[in-house]
């Protein structure tokens, strides 16, 4: 009687741990189920969102793409605020369950090259315009879709800057630095601050700094040699003319920003009010920002971009110049998804090209600046137009897309402290000769 | 205790109850370690295909980090400042709620609340009051302390940090002194207090030292938790301004993740596994002799 009430006990011990032991397991054939249902009727395919900004456009258009195609269902997985795409992707990477599709920065690409398609055969290849892919091309293979292009500069608000100069403000009368200046005294006069100098890291580091390299000359092939030369330590940046006509503009920004008493307490946020709102002319920042600023405009709409001059030669490299190129791409898995899978993700990246419904989620609904020359639908917001007129006139400035993946990071703190006048402009520029000849 | 006969009883009987969880501890925690102790030995950035040994110079890399050792020493004081404050006011707030004081629970429920949000909510709210409760009210009533963002200054971020922290964990070291001050024989204060002790006198004599097992618990939890910051400093902070509130938790991640390199980053995990596991075992081996008995 003992003996058999024991059993008992420790059958239903073992089967509890059955239970639990099948439970762990049953996760992971789930998962393997969801893959191979692929090759059934119905394919869900998942896309790593980096452009936190367009995710409900993004939302809407993955069930636009599924009322075309009924079969597949495409899930947005964002990546989180202020988190890397590369960190998410790759974090991804190493659970083994990897998104069909992933937004990435250029510059993350190539790490990434042995586990994605290559896409060379793909039909967008033809209509990607002209030096879309090169930084995505290795040994002749094309590894991502070129999904934007996207610039940066001085966005200013026309209401604010009419004003100003009593008139109509002409972005073609601001070249120089002085003519720079000019201006923020105009602004300052009539009661308002100049400009806002966002602090965050990504803009100081990636982007403001990044002018001081692109714009050493519109020569690409100089420019990659000026970063083997920053690597090599071969450069005296406090004698670099270009990087030294920059800070001088920033010296300027410095002095007539808006939060000049605490420059390193603004986010984000508050760029896109203070412009929208016209409480200053002009923010640093690039067209991603427009449906913020859409969201508090006072302006009609009224917006555009002036180049961050570097010199008062208005016929020096980068006082016409703003800085645009590719800049998110997208890759799809060839690793843990399905060739079903592949094959959704690959039609879905040609709805976008090449249907109604697609090109319009990209230039309409998600501001996007095609990369695709067969896209001939105009932006509709005022900050991609005036892209689209710097590149038509071929005043561009290619940015910098391939810099090392903590640059914006570890070099935008070096801009933070200039900023908050922690260090001068030697040491600033010792901190980044020193990041440049240690980067691995 | 096992009372069956034979190696195949026994084991059978020790699988059943303790298979599951050795299970679960292999997987989840001694694989990973080993697995991570391994890819120090690598140059692995993350997510390539191949990675090649590279010896020790992951762990040379390491004590040429200055940056891993200066983030170490301000998580130090860190720990420190937030070990004695968290502590301090801990037990100060369950001395409080014991005292039978009116609408004691819902005293106790409140200062616990804070534990119930999670890091990264929690630094997202603080970071509002910060950067604009704060900064308004500061404005407004002619406060020069409060007049700019905390978060932009590196000084007063850190002590931000240090606040926020007191305030997300003084209430649940609270529960546990709590348990503590119950704990203590009521017959020992009783007659404490029949040969006309005073009631500080008690506290010292009596109260604290039979709670010395409480102090243990409770001086280990924040010693661990402060080294292991991570969620409120990246989302109060982001390790900002211009990196002077990164702690090396958050360190050893951005190395990991940001500049790619994950053998170093890993190596730096695991020298900072070691120095707190020292640390923390110093401090229970230590204050185990303190312990009384009744």
């Amino acid at each position: 009687m003992r003996r058999e009430r024991k059993w008992a006990k420790l059958s239903i011990l073992s089967l509890v741990m059955v239970v639990i032991l099948s439970a762990c397991g049953g996760t992971q054939s789930g998962s393997g189920t969801d893959a191979s249902s692929g090759s059934g009727d119905n394919v869900k395919i998942t896309f790593l969102n980096s452009k936190t900004e367009i995710n409900s456009q993004l939302e809407q258009a993955a069930k636009d793409f599924q009322t075309d195609n009924p079969n597949i269902t495409v899930e947005i997985v964002p990546v989180g605020n202020g988190q890397s795409p590369f960190e998410k992707a790759s974090a991804l990477y190493a659970s083994g369950n990897p998104t069909t599709m992933m937004m990435l920065d250029t510059g993350d690409v190539e790490k990434f090259k042995d586990r994605v398609l290559d896409l060379t055969s793909e039909k967008w290849m033809k209509d990607a315009v002209e030096n879309s892919t090169a930084a995505t091309t290795f040994d002749g293979k094309n590894y991502a879709f070129p999904l934007s292009i996207e610039g940066y500069g001085f966005i200013y608000n026309q209401k604010v800057l009419d004003e100003a100069v009593g008139g109509t403000f002409d972005p073609q009368t601001v070249q120089t630095t002085a003519q720079l200046n000019e201006l923020f005294q105009k602004i300052a006069a009539t009661g308002k601050s100049p400009l806002i100098v966002s602090p965050m890291d990504w803009s100081l580091g990636a982007h403001y700094l990044a002018l001081a390299y692109g714009g050493q000359s519109p020569d690409r092939a100089k420019v990659d040699q000026f970063i083997l030369d920053l690597k090599a330590g071969t450069v005296d940046l406090a004698s670099n003319a270009v990087f030294n006509g920059l800070m001088d503009t920033f010296d300027l920004m410095k002095a007539n920003n808006i939060d000049k008493a605490s420059p390193l307490s603004g986010t984000y946020e508050r760029g896109p009010e203070v412009l929208g709102k016209g409480e200053v002319g002009i923010w640093f920042q690039g067209n991603w920002a427009w449906p913020q600023i859409d969201s508090f405009d006072t302006a009609d709409g009224q917006y555009g971009f002036l180049p961050v001059p570097v010199s008062n030669n208005p016929d020096d490299f980068g006082n016409k110049q703003i800085s645009a190129a590719v800049s998110k791409r997208i890759l799809i898995d060839k690793e843990k998804n399905t060739p079903a899978q592949q094959e959704a993700a690959k039609k879905f990246l040609d709805w976008i090209v090449y249907e109604s419904k697609g090109q319009d989620f990209l230039v309409n609904q998600a501001s996007i600046i095609p990369a695709f020359s067969n896209i001939t639908l105009e932006p509709a917001d005022p900050l991609g137009k005036s892209i689209s007129d710097y590149i038509k006139a071929g005043n561009i400035e290619e940015s910098m897309s391939t810099l090392p993946a903590d640059h914006w990071s570890k070099l935008g703190a070096s801009m933070q402290k200039y900023l908050a006048d922690v260090i001068d402009r030697d040491a600033l520029a010792k901190e980044i000769q020193s990041y440049w000849t240690n980067v691995k | 205790m096992l009372t069956e006969k034979g190696l195949w009883a026994r084991l059978r009987t020790r699988l059943i109850f303790t298979g599951p969880t050795l299970f679960a501890f292999g997987t989840v925690m001694i694989i990973p370690f080993l697995y991570g102790i391994y890819l120090t030995f690598t140059n692995w950035d993350g997510i390539a295909v191949e990675q090649s040994l590279v010896g020790w110079d992951n762990y040379i890399g390491v004590f040429k980090d200055t940056v891993f050792w200066k983030s170490f020493v301000m998580t130090l004081e860190y720990v420190f400042i937030t070990v004695v404050l968290t502590n301090a006011v801990a037990f100060l707030l369950a001395y409080a709620v014991t005292r039978g004081i009116k609408a004691q629970g819902l005293f106790r429920a409140g200062f616990f609340l804070p534990n119930l949000v999670g890091g990264i909510v929690l630094g997202f709210i603080w970071q509002f009051i910060f950067n604009q409760v704060f900064v308004f009210a500061g404005q407004k009533m002619n406060l020069p302390l409060f007049q700019a963002s905390w978060l932009a200054d590196p000084d007063k971020a850190f002590w931000a940090l240090v606040i926020v922290t007191v305030w997300q964990y003084a209430g649940y070291m609270m529960v546990i002194y709590i348990a503590g001050l119950m704990n203590v024989p009521k017959d020992v204060m009783e007659a404490a207090s029949i040969d006309g002790a005073s009631n500080r006198r008690m506290l010292g004599r009596i109260v604290l030292p039979l709670m010395v097992p409480s102090f243990i618990v409770c001086i280990f939890l924040s010693l661990q938790r402060g080294f292991m910051v991570y969620d409120l400093n990246v989302s109060l902070t982001s390790g900002g301004p211009f990196k002077s509130t990164e702690m090396v938790s958050m360190h050893v991640y951005e190395q990991a993740f940001l500049a790619r390199d994950y053998g170093l980053g890993q190596a730096e995990a695991f020298v900072l596994f070691i120095l707190v596991a020292t640390i923390t075992l110093l401090q229970v081996y230590f204050s185990k002799k303190l312990e009384v008995e009744a």
